[in-house]
């Protein structure tokens, strides 16, 4: 290898050290640091990581954990059939163009895109409206929002798209012939799913499932805008500990934040071989 | 050969020195012609665009956008680089003024060179209630009051059948689930505390600076009340706020004044009552930076400062937004300028007037607090509330 190769090769690697390995570091360093008035001061101390497990948060945390969780699994439900269908029953042609719709949304703001989802499922909205003018309730529904349901819905209108992304890149790279095969040797649907869509979308399903769990538990609108009173995620926990100037405390739930998921993410990796994900499969 | 004598030495020196301090001044002068650097919310405009703000006051602004929370003015200016980046700035008065002044972000002001500091509300006055809202621990004036309020709360008066003015609706059962409080400890569990206290409920000593046990049992209040299913939602941002009211989520809510007004333009039969036990009361001052005094912005400050203790603004940000004027001759301006206030208008500024006069003379009023001595409490006990 030439030494300019060697030093674009090099590139990559100093990117992930400088921009995850040492803010990451910093922030389980700080996690330990005393908190001062207005900001901290070096220490060895556990007190934040205490005040995390042994308060409310932890059961904050573990909650939305466990709506992130409910919306991975609808994800799943609703992404992996539209992903089969778009592989399957698209034309090769405009099977990326489909692909595009799904992007569309993301080209509008995120908080409006979730903001817009409260005309439609409040009280007086669109959904309760309508069951109500079709004579199907008497009384509008409460439940679409301002609840953990709405939480969920939330997540599932605004992460599904990665599901279904990273789930037909991985059906992408099974190539047709295996289909073709299977259906030349009478495999009926079912095994078909079972042996060989579920398997080889595996990765991405994986994949998209991380995407789904992390914005689920990090990204603080959507708890904040269709959450019940005081419905909180890891990431509102550690943004109210900010406000509050507690930033060892900030820093001590985003560590745990962090090592959740990377923890998730090792077992995935060893469970399904997430490089499957970027490898053609011959 | 250079020959110098005591003559010429003098007469040298006397010319560095002139050059010296008319560079100085050349430079104080050019320096002054920049923008001021001013960081502060939206509300603080009452013009379409902060160009016209600044050509009111005669005086070029450069905007930047600053949330309302007490936070972003710390990290800014202990750890981050607000010094070079803001000659002026706005926070909430009584509790940040004193921290940033502690640690010299601000600089006490020279008040004789506000014009309209004459007109300043008496209530700043040594001695009076807002007095250490604006001065520093040594007693200094460092911040400039221009909005203020007695946060009360927002009703629904069509759909809750008349006029309320008790903070017991808030919890009443009839509006179970048709309830809303804001999403922030100090202001909800201080608007508790003087509910709970005032109505004989909880024994509190005082509202903005409760102990822990004190901060238990407003948060023990408001869980039960929480579990109980009262409340629809804590509102988050001011959008959300006015959404809330605006769409008939919830019929009930305590809030900043602005989202009561703006949610009442939107159509729903909005009011904003007067509150028997008391309210939360505050205000937001501006600040003169220590590096917009280096970079000669003290006039600029200054003559902003007047725009800001003009009935002209007062006016406005009262018929705009619904926060109190913090100057004195604000009906005789309005008087004066029938073209800008039409009658519609005039009415709602004599009627908000009295109200906030009301709202201000309530006996349980407690000053808002952002730095209650059991922060910690009031931080664990608000994620419980949370999280039940």
């Amino acid at each position: 290898m030439n030494p300019k190769s060697n030093f674009l090769f090099k590139i990559p690697i100093m990117f992930m050290i400088v921009f995850f390995v040492i803010p990451l570091a910093l922030t389980v360093v700080w996690s330990v640091f005393e908190r001062t008035m207005f900001w901290m001061e070096p220490a060895f101390t556990l007190f934040s990581y205490e005040n995390f497990f042994f308060s409310s948060r932890l059961e904050n945390f573990l909650s939305s954990m466990m709506h992130s969780s409910i919306s991975v699994i609808f994800a799943f439900f609703i992404g992996f059939p539209i992903a089969i269908f778009i592989r399957r029953r698209v034309k090769k042609v405009a099977q990326h163009r489909v692909m595009l719709l799904f992007i569309l949304p993301f080209m509008v703001s995120e908080i409006i895109r979730i903001f817009a989802l409260r005309p439609i499922l409040s009280r007086n909205g669109v959904v309760n409206s309508f069951l109500m003018d079709m004579n199907i309730i008497d009384s509008p529904f409460s439940i679409f929002v301002f609840t953990p349901t709405g939480v969920v819905i939330g997540e599932i209108v605004s992460f599904l798209p990665f599901m279904i992304f990273s789930t037909f890149l991985a059906l992408e790279a099974i190539p047709n012939y295996i289909f073709e095969v299977c259906s030349d040797l009478g495999v009926n649907r079912k095994r078909m799913f079972l042996d060989i869509f579920f398997p080889l979308a595996a990765p991405g399903l994986f994949a998209g499932s991380v995407f789904i769990f992390v914005n689920g538990i990090g990204i603080a609108l959507i708890p904040t805008i269709l959450g019940g009173p005081g419905s909180v995620n890891a990431g509102l926990i550690a943004t109210q500990a900010i406000i509050a100037l507690d930033f060892p405390l900030a820093m001590a739930v985003s560590a745990i934040m962090m090592f959740t998921l990377m923890g998730l993410l090792y077992i995935g990796h060893r469970l399904f071989n997430l490089t499957k994900l970027l490898e053609p499969i011959s | 050969m250079l020959k110098t004598t005591r003559r010429k030495f003098l007469k040298n020196s006397a010319l560095v020195a002139a050059s010296a301090s008319m560079s100085q001044s050349f430079i104080m002068e050019a320096m002054a012609a920049d923008p001021l650097k001013i960081w502060t919310i939206g509300v603080a405009k009452v013009t379409k665009t902060w160009d016209e703000m600044g050509k009111q006051a005669g005086v070029p602004l450069v905007y930047s956008a600053k949330s309302g929370s007490a936070d972003q003015a710390i990290q800014k200016f202990f750890v981050g680089d607000g010094q070079k980046l803001y000659d002026a700035i706005t926070d909430n008065g009584g509790g940040q003024e004193d921290a940033m002044s502690d640690n010299k972000a601000i600089v006490p002001l020279d008040v004789s060179r506000i014009k309209n500091w004459k007109n300043l509300i008496p209530a700043y006055k040594e001695g009076n209630v807002a007095a250490n809202t604006i001065r520093n621990r040594k007693g200094e004036i460092v911040g400039v009051p221009y909005i203020s309020n007695a946060d009360s709360m927002a009703y629904n008066k069509s759909k809750v059948g008349g006029d309320i003015d008790t903070w017991d609706a808030l919890f009443d059962s009839q509006f179970k689930g048709y309830a809303a409080m804001q999403n922030d400890s100090g202001p909800t569990l201080t608007t508790t505390a003087v509910y709970l206290k005032e109505s004989g409920k909880q024994d509190i000593v005082n509202p903005s600076d409760m102990s822990k046990s004190e901060v238990k049992g407003v948060c023990q209040f408001l869980i039960d009340m929480k579990k109980k299913g009262q409340f629809r939602t804590f509102w988050d941002g001011f959008g959300n706020g006015v959404d809330l009211l605006a769409s008939e989520e919830v019929l009930v809510s305590s809030c900043w004044e602005p989202i009561a007004v703006i949610a009442a333009k939107k159509g729903a039969d909005i009011h904003y009552g007067t509150m028997k036990e008391g309210h939360q009361t505050w205000n937001n001052v501006w600040m003169l930076t220590k590096g917009g005094k280096q970079r000669g912005q003290e006039e600029n400050f200054y003559k902003l400062m007047d725009l800001y203790l003009s009935p002209w603004f007062g006016a406005r940000t009262l018929a705009n937004l619904g926060f109190t004027p913090q100057m004195t001759g604000v009906n005789e301006y309005v008087d004066a300028n029938p073209s800008d206030f039409d009658a519609k208008t005039k009415a709602n500024i004599a009627e908000r007037l009295k109200n906030k006069a009301d709202r201000m003379a309530v006996k349980g009023n407690s000053w808002q607090n952002l730095y209650p001595k059991e922060l910690r409490a009031y931080q664990d006990w608000w994620a419980k509330v949370q999280a039940a």
